[in-house]
């Protein structure tokens, strides 16, 4: 009987699952999923939600009449399962509730405060994943039931670290050329020694100057996961460097498209500066918009440079693995740092990059699983009425204040009634693909212009180019599914990760990450400031 | 018989414990926080399990549609 109270919360968890995925099955949600923009997932939510539970009831009804053994199977399913059970529902509430209600009420909230709380805060999974983590464990404390299943958290962030590497393709670092990736690496490494140097000058414990180097260097959350256990990091020191980078790139956000502006940086000099100045990739995406929400140029190239970083991982892995290892004073060869050290889950990592650079995911060009298909097909034609709509403009002459290659642009969406390549270039891939990407291009300057109000554009015109632009962009549901799981193994990761933090922790690590992550993140962009004046043309993507 | 000591095992460890006094408390931190034995046991799982998963992804979205 004490077997079956012990294993109630995980009966407890799993019925509730069980009658919310039911509930959900049956549609009665829908209008409140709708509200929430959630509706889309509302099949998975359904079959997360049941599987879930199916599990959850098997596993607590086992834990129920077998005593508690040692082997594989309790160690890793029947103890951990409670755990993991009430980390898996507080993911759910975060993903499918509380983002969604955050984002709505910082809209409602925008004509108040003249910005959306939300984006400003960086107030998505991460973050609240890691509040909610922190408030359970600082005032109820970590559930009896739950505790070997918490434990689980860091071995789920590595999965997440893994899966990382799906999402983006080596054909993304080729299109910067040599001198650009220079550019990056130079700028990685030398703030990665800076917090090192810094670490070392205010006297801090190595694991969080360490895990702090990463984050700053690198890209925030994934490095900071990544690098944590080469060097040992405890949990609140991986929560304080994510706290001091998001931090960081708040500020960054409202300086850098003033800054910028005032300097008189070309577009392709801005997005070059944010994407090695700030480190989280929805904060570069936010300060190149407010520089530029026209030229998509500055966002391209932002997003490029952000994402390099990312790539640099694995060696800054390397730099920080001898580091930690010789400040450990160990003596250390190079089969001791390279093989010993290498931690086999960057391995993982370069791996899953490896296929999705050798096209597996996704085409090998993709980016995020998105890429571009100027290839003639029905599906990516417009519509018959759209078409129609377009001819009448076009022999009305309504179709005004466009440069020429616009119109010849316009034309020949027109004529071939999708964005492609020449017909008789359709032998020649590399031509008949260029072809057609300067025509999309061109089509996107024609709405952005739109949109800014630089011309005027019949709103039937505007939506028939917008279809033929969006048909073009496809994307690879292989790599939407496995980002995915991605988004979902660092939820699970970072509440848990949360759940290690407790107050003393928080007070003893003070407020010197903090410094040294501000002292690092802004030579960092001053010094990124005068390179990319000095070095960034124009054309910096081949 | 080594001398024993109490260390602080936190929320997750469930409060105090004792240890032997020349045990490595670095490493005992470290796999307190974890249900593996060692990390390499744990990046291998992950990596496992993530390939398992990728083969899965790739069979219902790529290979079988």
């Amino acid at each position: 009987m004490s077997q079956i109270q012990k294993n109630m919360p995980v009966f407890f968890m799993s019925g509730v699952l069980l009658i919310y995925g039911l509930i959900a099955n049956s549609g009665a949600l829908l209008p409140m999923m709708k509200y929430l923009h959630t509706h889309k997932t509302m099949d998975m939510q359904v079959t997360m939600c049941l599987v879930i539970a199916g599990i959850g009831l098997a596993g607590a009804l086992i834990n129920s009449f077998k005593e508690q053994g040692t082997s594989t199977f309790d160690r890793f399913f029947l103890q951990p399962l409670g755990g993991i059970i009430l980390l898996l529902l507080l993911a759910m509430f975060i993903r499918w509730y509380a983002e969604p209600m955050v984002k709505i009420w910082s809209k409602a909230l925008a004509p108040s405060f003249g910005f959306e709380v939300y984006k400003v805060l960086n107030l998505n999974y991460v973050i609240l994943g890691l509040l909610v983590g922190v408030i359970v464990t600082n005032t109820f404390g970590i559930p009896k039931f739950a505790a070997p299943g918490v434990k689980c958290a860091r071995f789920v962030l590595k999965m997440g670290v893994i899966m990382l590497g799906a999402r983006y393709s080596f054909a993304e670092l080729a299109k910067l050329g040599i001198y650009s990736v220079w550019l990056i690496g130079i700028f990685v490494l030398g703030t990665v020694f800076l917090v090192l140097w810094l670490g070392k000058i205010f006297n801090q414990p190595k694991t969080m100057t360490g895990v702090l180097a990463a984050g700053m260097g690198v890209c925030g959350v994934s490095a900071t996961v990544a690098v944590a256990p080469v060097v040992k990091a405890k949990s609140e020191e991986m929560a304080y460097t994510i706290g001091t980078i998001l931090s960081f790139g708040i500020i960054c956000m409202f300086i850098f498209p003033a800054v910028g502006k005032m300097a008189g940086m070309n577009p392709v000099q801005f997005g070059a500066w944010a994407g090695t100045g700030i480190l989280n990739s929805a904060q570069v995406a936010a300060a190149a918009l407010a520089f530029d929400a026209v030229d998509i140029k500055t966002l391209k190239v932002a997003e490029i440079f952000n994402i390099t970083r990312v790539l640099f991982l694995p060696i800054i892995v390397l730099v920080l693995a001898t580091w930690f290892g010789k400040e450990s004073g160990q003596k250390l060869t190079f089969k001791s740092v390279v093989i010993d050290k290498f931690p086999i889950f960057i391995l993982g990592f370069l791996l899953l990059f490896g296929l999705s650079s050798a096209g597996l995911f996704s085409p090998p060009q993709h980016y995020k699983g998105k890429f571009i298909d100027v290839s003639y097909n029905d599906r990516t034609q417009v519509t018959d009425d759209e078409w129609v709509i377009l001819d009448g403009a076009l022999k009305e002459g309504k179709i005004t204040g466009l440069n020429e290659a616009q119109m010849a642009a316009v034309g020949d969406l027109h004529k071939q009634r999708q964005i492609a390549g020449n017909f008789n270039e359709r032998d020649d891939k590399k031509a008949f693909d260029h072809t057609g990407r300067v025509r999309m291009t061109e089509l996107e300057s024609i709405l952005a212009a739109s949109k800014a109000k630089q011309i005027t554009l019949d709103g039937d015109v505007k939506a028939v180019i917008s279809h033929a632009v969006k048909q073009v962009h496809k994307s690879s549901k292989t790599v939407t599914v496995l980002t995915d799981c991605m988004i979902w193994f660092f939820a699970f990761g970072l509440i848990g990760l949360g759940m290690q933090i407790t107050k003393k922790a928080i007070f003893q690590a003070g407020s010197w990450p903090l410094i040294i992550g501000g002292i690092s993140g802004i030579a960092k962009a001053t010094i990124s400031f005068f390179v990319v004046l000095w070095l960034v043309k124009d054309v910096v993507l081949n | 018989m080594s001398e024993k000591k109490t260390i602080e095992t936190g929320d997750a460890g469930k409060g105090q414990t004792v240890i032997s006094d020349n045990a490595n408390t670095e490493e005992l931190e470290e796999r307190a926080l974890s249900v593996f034995n060692s990390e390499r046991n744990e990046d291998l799982t992950a990596l496992v399990l993530c390939l398992a998963t990728t083969f899965i992804v790739l069979l219902f979205t790529k290979w079988l549609v």
